[in-house]
């Protein structure tokens, strides 16, 4: 560096803690030495939120809320230079967000990852999770199609079945007494400051809150057990570069595979984007069947097992609220998968399984055979959490090792 | 013996009840939603071919032609489709845009009032920019072929993909008349065979919904208004999704920059990870 230039950052460094974040949290932040590609993807989904903050911006150059919402988005689809790339990117964006993110979580349930000292970071998690799905419902009302309207009408009715504020708090949402161009104007100011902001501030103290305690492994080893004099890990390699290389391939596959979808099937065959929603918005017509997009299917498909309307809500609540006391259900001794014992094996199993089901019926209409599936698969997908003290107490464990 | 015996033990009776539990949720991946194209059953397939100028070219003419006077396309440009279709402006002003007053960036927003049309039909026609991506190409192309008489009806015709439709089948004169005609068809055994009678013959019963066009009623045979539909359908297609021949032109370069992208930097990675292995 030239003189000058590296007096001009001692300046700065003196007034602001470059260097010394800097090290903190890249070039020295010391990272457990062998993970899998389970453990990429906190990366991507920073990736895919950047790539939502940036293509969102450029969309709310060229999207009007209100009236206009439906044909603002097929002109600048049409008229616009590259307008399908900066719509597609958002709609791609959105999916993978959720894929990428649900990804993430199922690493924390394998591994443990939310087991002391990491708490908070899974509380921050589940916090963003809940933030997601705002961001996402919003985000969905906004092009003012035909499932924007309809699903908005569904998730906003449900409020309306609170006992006593029900019909106040229904009425507050929506800022009118039919869902109308007031409502999408409040949707819009939430979905592109308010909640972005929110998220942006979580994911900021969920990543703080990481490097305060120190990222884990599927080995569910302590890797601060055994450092050196200078107190680093002897099973870490610093963050950069190596932990950055080993997230570039990651981010590499992620955007090949992102990119395939975004420019050669951004429709996702009805999924990412629904077919429905090609028609504008009509408060008078009720499509055939609505379904919400794949990523709220499981939570609809809850919401669907119970026949009360009221119930049904406290239910998908409660499906998501009990992702937040996960720590304290988990009595084990260990942390990962590959150490618990056979209960906790088939617990997630029976988890995953009746996720993935509660989502494959979220988007099919109803028949007696299925309404029968969505019982029980809710009635396990309960089961694995509220079980989970127990099972993970009586089961054997094995031995975990010392080192990496 | 103690309790935590007992569970970490009888793995068979486990893979057998989580055996049971896969089969009984994916068992019913198939149950009958209603048929895409109704009364029609499956909708018929429809490739588009967005690249064959001359298909886009007629399908344009005959959409301007014949459904441009009710339907719409009011999210599109009469320049735009010009030029993607590469048919001069001159020559697409003067043969297929019917209106002097329309200046070339005008959208294509109908030729009708929606409230008079709504009066005349009962519903407005709807506007058919995204129709294609609504209901996809293959209902278009199975739609627009299944109009079949019905006295019944308001225009004497009926539709077996959209019954109860409230739109006149405008391309009869090609097409001819078409009716719904029943036919004699073998008798399917619970084997899935067909059932024959003591001396072999096939046993058969009177099957009815099948479409038939009256000889000699249509200014078209069968196959070339089948086409005259394929092209129709195919500009529909590119009307609802004008740049995807670009869209996925320019997709290829992303896709292959990301994999060397990948490449690279797993080769990068994996030198960097001798440091520490
Ligand atoms: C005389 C007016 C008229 C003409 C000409 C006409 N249509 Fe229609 N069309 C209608 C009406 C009215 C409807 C609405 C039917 C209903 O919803 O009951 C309709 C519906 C449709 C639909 C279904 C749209 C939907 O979303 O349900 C399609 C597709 C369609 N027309 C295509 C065409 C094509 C292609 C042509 C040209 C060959 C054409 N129409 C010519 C009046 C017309
Ligand atoms: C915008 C969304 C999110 C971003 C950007 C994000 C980012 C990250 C990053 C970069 C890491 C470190 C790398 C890794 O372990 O993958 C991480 C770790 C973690 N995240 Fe997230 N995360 C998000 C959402 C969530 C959610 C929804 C949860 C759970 C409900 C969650 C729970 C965790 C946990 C428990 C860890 C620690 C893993 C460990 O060190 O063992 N995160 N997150």
């Amino acid at each position: 560096m030239s003189d000058n230039v590296t007096k001009v950052f001692n300046w700065v460094n003196h007034r602001l803690p470059i260097q010394n974040t800097y090290e903190r949290h890249l070039s020295k932040h010391p990272v457990p030495k062998k993970v899998n590609f389970w453990y990429l993807f906190g990366a991507l989904a920073a990736v895919v939120l950047i790539i939502q903050i940036v293509s969102g911006i450029w969309l709310i150059m060229l999207y009007t809320p209100g009236e206009a919402a439906f044909s603002s988005i097929e002109y600048m689809m049409r008229d616009v230079d590259y307008g399908w790339a900066i719509r597609y990117m958002h709609t791609t964006g959105a999916s993978m967000f959720f894929a990428v993110v649900y990804l993430h979580m199922f690493r924390g349930l394998l591994y443990g990852s939310y087991q002391k000292p990491k708490e908070l970071v899974w509380i921050f998690g589940c916090t963003i999770y809940l933030a997601m799905m705002a961001e996402g419902f919003l985000g969905y009302v906004l092009p003012y199609g035909q499932m924007s309207y309809w699903g908005a009408q569904v998730i906003i009715s449900l409020f309306g079945a609170l006992p006593y504020i029900g019909e106040s708090l229904e009425l507050w949402i929506r800022g009118d007494y039919y869902i109308s161009d007031i409502t999408v104007n409040r949707f819009f100011a939430l979905h592109v400051v308010a909640l972005p902001l929110v998220l942006i501030a979580l994911v900021f103290l969920h990543l703080i809150a990481l490097h305060e305690v120190g990222a884990g492994n599927p080995e569910g080893v302590d890797i601060e057990a055994y450092t050196d004099e200078d107190g680093v890990p002897l099973d870490s390699v610093p963050f950069f570069p190596y932990k950055v290389l080993n997230a570039l391939v990651g981010i590499g596959v992620f955007m090949t595979v992102f990119a395939i979808i975004m420019f050669f099937f951004p429709e996702g065959g009805g999924y990412f984007i629904e077919y429905a929603n090609y028609e504008e918005a009509n408060p008078l017509v009720t499509p055939a069947h609505i379904a919400p997009v794949w990523y709220y299917s499981p939570y609809y498909s809850i919401l669907r097992a119970v026949p009360d309307k009221l119930g049904g809500f406290a239910a998908m609540g409660a499906a998501v609220a009990i992702f937040f006391v996960v720590p304290w259900l988990d009595r084990s001794k260990v942390a990962s998968i590959r150490y618990k014992g056979i209960l906790s094996k088939i617990a997630l199993v029976m988890f995953g399984m009746s996720f993935l089901t509660l989502g494959y019926l979220g988007t099919v209409s109803v028949t007696e055979h299925r309404k029968t599936m969505g019982i029980i698969c809710t009635f396990i997908y309960f089961s694995y959490f509220l079980l989970m003290p127990v099972y993970t107490s009586i089961e054997k464990t094995k031995p975990v090792p010392d080192r990496l | 013996m103690n309790i935590k015996n007992i569970f970490s033990i009888n793995l068979k009776w486990i893979r057998a009840f989580l055996l049971l539990f896969v089969s009984f949720t994916y068992i019913d991946l198939e149950a009958a939603e209603e048929a895409p194209c109704k009364d029609y059953g499956e909708c018929d397939e429809f490739k588009h071919s967005l690249k064959d100028m001359s298909s886009l070219q007629s399908g344009a003419s005959t959409f301007l032609t014949y459904c441009y006077g009710c339907h719409s396309l009011e999210y599109s440009r009469w320049n735009r489709i010009a030029n993607d279709l590469q048919i001069p402006e001159e020559i697409f002003f003067d043969n297929l845009v019917f209106d002097p007053s329309i200046k070339p960036g005008d959208l294509m927003a109908g030729s009708m009032s929606k409230e008079e049309s709504a009066k005349w039909f009962g519903v407005a026609p709807p506007d058919l920019t995204l129709v294609t991506r609504l209901h996809g190409s293959d209902w278009v192309y199975t739609y627009l072929r299944t109009f079949y008489e019905d006295s019944s009806k308001q225009y004497g015709v009926n539709n077996l993909v959209y019954p109860g439709a409230a739109m006149p089948n405008v391309l009869a004169a090609l097409q001819g008349n078409q009716q719904l005609a029943c036919k004699q068809v073998p008798v399917i055994a619970k084997n899935g065979g067909e059932k024959r009678d003591n001396s072999g013959n096939p046993i058969t019963k009177e099957k009815c919904g099948f479409l038939s066009i009256e000889e000699g009623t249509g200014s078209l045979n069968q196959e070339e208004f089948d086409e005259l539909i394929y092209d129709l359908t195919n500009f529909l297609t590119y009307v609802g999704d004008p740049d995807k021949v670009e869209r996925e032109r320019i997709g290829w370069y992303v896709v292959f920059f990301f994999i060397i992208f990948t490449t690279l930097s797993s080769l990068l990675h994996r030198e960097y990870q001798k440091d520490y292995h």
